[in-house]
């Protein structure tokens, strides 16, 4: 079984989980976080910086700590191998707007899953339909 | 490449990102937790603070960087010579595929 972490835009939250539900893959667990990317600063600060040399004294001192945290979600799936990829594309094709800040998505292994419920462990715990069969018998 | 998350004092994590960033790894997520230790969390007198908060800090880097970084976060999270209870941990787990939506493109 794969683990996919995605960390996405705040406002794309909802049209991400639209996407996945329309894909097949409606669980998710969304977390709130902040973060930077390897982008150091906005040009947009270092021009106003160098426009005003003279009232940016704190500025620098900000900018020696790096750019600043921004609001993102987290969001993760677990699904079957062979799952992972349509997982994947369906959150490139929904996040991407080409701008830096889109996010990233990382892609691990997770050794085994048990579904509480049931204690049924490995791809059965997972497994969407096979969840939804017996919730209806 | 490599994931670590390490979870450390709230009051650290600024020093920790600092270190992060002279140290070349500017690209860090934050969470918020709460959570305990081995000690079971703090006992004063008769009341057990079980949940405590902390910060969970999230890097992603290539493999031969691991030690470096794991080196960087231990050094700066640590308090006082020896370090104390509730400096916290720092967990370090395999990413097979790492993308940037941005580009679409994959990185490893």
């Amino acid at each position: 079984m794969k683990e996919v972490t995605a960390i996405i835009r705040m406002n794309k939250i909802n049209q991400t989980k639209e996407a996945l539900v329309s894909e097949g893959f409606s669980a998710v667990t969304a977390i709130r976080a902040l973060g930077r990317g390897k982008r150091p600063v906005e040009p947009a600060l270092i021009q106003a910086i160098n426009e005003n040399p003279r009232d940016s004294a704190d500025l620098l001192s900000g900018l020696a700590q790096g750019g600043r945290l921004y609001a993102k979600r987290l969001i993760t799936l677990v699904a079957p191998d062979d799952k992972a990829s349509s997982i994947i594309q369906t959150i490139i094709k929904v996040n991407q707007t080409g701008a830096p800040g889109d996010g990233k998505i990382f892609v691990s292994d997770i050794s085994d899953v048990v579904r509480i419920r049931t204690g049924e462990t490995g791809d059965m715990a997972i497994d969407e339909m096979n969840g939804s069969d017996r919730r209806s018998k | 490449m490599i994931m670590i998350r390490a979870i450390v004092r709230p009051e650290r994590t600024a020093t920790v990102m600092q270190s992060l960033l002279e140290a070349g790894y500017p690209a860090v997520t934050k969470i918020e937790v709460a959570g305990r230790g081995k000690q079971r969390g703090l006992k004063l007198g008769n009341v057990v603070y079980d949940e405590l908060p902390k910060e969970m800090l999230m890097v992603v880097v290539n493999d031969h960087e691991k030690d470096f970084v794991v080196r960087a976060v231990m050094e700066s999270a640590k308090t006082g010579d020896k370090g104390a209870y509730g400096d916290g941990k720092i967990f370090v787990s395999n990413i097979d595929e790492v993308y940037t939506i941005s580009s679409g493109v994959r990185e490893s």
